[in-house]
């Protein structure tokens, strides 16, 4: 439960793009068309898949306060969380520079026509946003931080193939011309903000509208609710075997 | 020399002057235009854009009739029942009353008035600036407004949302048949995040609820979802709900307009029968799937879900606004998707997003205007994927031939 309910969190309503606004230079840039647009995504998926789980091994074993106490105990007291930067991004870039060999190899058309995008993978917001989101939203296990990691490329992902889409069918419109090209490309995405803003809020209940930005408050409503729903099913079952 | 031939003549006084589509505007919404085509081939048909809003407008004359005098009554239904008089609803006994009409009028009529001097005069204004044709399509979005928000809605701020929907939705676009959202329901959304006090809630709904809260005479008009989402009893029977006697937002109320509207729109070939019928599915479907968690006992009686889980799936389709946003607003052809098999899915997905957010998401009580926006955004990658997939098939079936 706790695995489909941050799957479909991190697809729909912490969506990379529609709510935090992160990877926006490689949407607006590839979104020409939808076959590039796929590919890019199919990429992003990939890349968020692989470096935030590897990064939750890092933060676990390394970086975080107390990580080290495994090489001895001397060592219980060292807080390394200031390299978490530096750390990440490597892992990122090594993981960007393996995909890129492998598109290379079997995939020579999305190669060329990904071009410069494809290494600027490495210095995309979206994945290392990814990385630190799973930072500081403490996620817990690393089943969880792979499932967020490729949920949210996933948002990302259908975020791009929809404005590819939309852009490729605008191509007939009469858009005004000091806005053609990037200026109506961000309208688009503020409309589309529009329409993921649908998702926001839910399953919480409704009752932190106000203070969405508050992420712990969210967490907690939602453990209290994975609580309450356990004991309810308990009870449920507690019924049947006494009948 | 009649009025005809005079508007020909001022028409070529105008000719190439700054105001001329405005003048024309007004002009050939009284008559034909007197150009001929010079060139090609054509084909003389009379069901132009014009003629297409027209009918939908046709199609919605009854409903906004119907939210007139809904609005009298349940104004007049609240404050009885703060003086702890229930109230019996009959068609011609206390319906359709001249203190109903009356009441409902001065509410009603200044939102389709301030809707459609705002839009057109935007659209006006672009397009003098641009030196195109003004084009009809407010004509619909202008009469679909005041029908899906609450009564007692400020006019300024009717007004704001209008000039926002039309020029951030549309005209950026280039105007009618360009835009990517529907206009009304990007209006809708605007008022929705941008004055959600005055979009939601139990006293918005009932024209005078807002004046008078705290006061002795205080009174409520919740909708039904609300009732429903806060796990608390209903007091409409089936046939309040079905025909419309009931708090809600102007136009949204009565099922049964709805559904002969929306017959008319089919019969006309104006709205998609495809994405209707998918749509009614796919809510069904979302719907029997709640139905079947609550029988399954999976979710408890005192869960914030479980009211609008335990909903019969039928009771769905005709409560809130689903029934009207399946019938006017997904069918929007220019938002929605263009292609057959796109329809079915495209209509499916509103259904069952619709019921979905209406139940997990208890910060909006009504889902479906965003599950259309929703999917107005996703409507060109459904067809990408269906022209893709037909181009396909094709060089399948070319492959077989030559080989």
């Amino acid at each position: 439960m706790e695995h489909v309910e941050l799957f479909f969190k991190s697809i729909f309503i912490d969506n990379m793009v529609f709510a935090t606004f992160l990877g926006m230079c490689s949407y607006l840039a590839v979104s020409k068309k939808v076959s590039t647009a796929v590919g890019l995504g199919a990429a992003v998926i990939f890349v968020l898949a692989v470096t935030v789980p590897m990064n939750w091994l890092l933060d676990q074993y390394v970086l975080r306060p107390g990580a080290l106490t495994w090489l001895g105990a001397e060592y219980a007291d060292y807080d390394l969380s200031f390299l978490s930067f530096i750390l990440f991004i490597a892992t990122i870039a090594t993981m960007v520079q393996l995909v890129e060999i492998v598109v290379e190899k079997f995939a020579p058309a999305l190669y060329t026509s990904l071009g410069i995008f494809l290494p600027l993978i490495a210095v995309n917001c979206a994945i290392l946003g990814g990385s630190l989101f799973m930072q500081s939203r403490d996620i817990q296990t690393l089943g969880l931080a792979f499932n967020y990691g490729l949920a949210s490329g996933i948002g990302w992902f259908l975020a791009i193939l929809a404005i590819a889409a939309i852009r490729e069918k605008i191509r007939y419109s009469n858009v005004p011309a000091p806005l053609r090209g990037l200026g109506i490309t961000f309208i688009i995405t503020g409309l589309m903000a529009i329409g993921f803003m649908s998702f926001g809020g839910m399953l919480t209940g409704g009752e932190e509208k106000t203070e969405t930005t508050d992420e712990v408050a969210k967490v907690e409503v939602q453990k209290q609710d994975a609580a309450t729903e356990d004991e309810s099913l308990a009870e449920v079952s507690q019924e049947i075997n006494n009948k | 020399m009649g009025l005809k031939e005079k508007l020909h003549g001022i028409k070529e006084d105008f000719k190439g002057k700054k105001m001329a589509p405005a003048f024309n505007a007004l002009h050939t919404f009284l008559y034909t235009p007197n150009e001929t085509t010079h060139n090609g081939s054509h084909i003389r048909a009379v069901d132009d854009l014009k003629r297409t809003m027209n009918t939908v407008i046709m199609a919605l004359i009854p409903v906004l009739i119907w939210g007139i005098f809904n609005a009298g009554y349940q104004h007049y239904a609240a404050v009885d029942a703060a003086n702890g008089i229930i109230r019996e609803a009959s068609l011609f006994g206390n319906f359709f009353t001249w203190d109903n009409f009356a009441m409902g009028a001065i509410t009603v009529l200044p939102l389709v008035i301030v809707s459609y001097l705002v839009g057109l005069g935007v659209e006006f204004i672009f397009a003098v600036i641009k030196g195109h044709e003004v084009e009809e399509g407010y004509l619909v979005t202008g009469m679909l407004v005041p029908l899906i928000v609450p009564v007692d809605i400020p006019l300024w701020m009717l007004a704001v949302a209008v000039v926002f929907g039309v020029v951030i939705g549309k005209e950026v676009f280039g105007g009618t048949g360009m835009n990517i959202l529907n206009p009304a329901l990007t209006i809708r959304a605007f008022l929705f995040f941008a004055y959600p006090t005055w979009m939601s809630g139990d006293k918005v709904w009932v024209h005078g609820a807002k004046d008078v809260v705290g006061t002795p005479d205080a009174i409520s008009g919740e909708t039904i979802l609300g009732a429903y989402a806060q796990n608390s009893s209903v007091v409409y029977d089936f046939a309040d709900k079905f025909f419309g006697f009931i708090p809600g937002s102007v136009g949204e109320t009565s099922t049964f307009l709805i559904i002969l509207g929306g017959l008319f729109l089919m019969f006309t070939k104006i709205a998609s029968w495809r994405i209707i019928f998918s749509a009614i599915v796919g809510a069904a479907v979302m719907g029997l799937i709640f139905n079947g968690v609550v029988y399954q006992g999976w979710i408890a009686e005192g869960s914030k879900f479980y009211g609008l889980m335990n909903t019969p799936f039928w009771e769905h389709l005709i409560i809130g606004g689903i029934a009207f946003g399946i019938v006017y607003m997904a069918t929007d052809p220019v938002s929605g998707a263009q292609t057959n098999t796109g329809k079915y899915w495209y209509g499916f997905l509103i259904g069952f997003f619709s019921i979905m957010i209406r139940v997990f998401n208890p910060a909006y009580p009504e889902g479906v205007f965003l599950a259309i926006l929703l999917m107005n955004v996703f409507a060109p990658t459904i067809d990408h994927y269906v022209v893709q997939a037909n181009v396909k098939k094709r060089m399948k079936r070319l492959k077989l031939k030559t080989a």
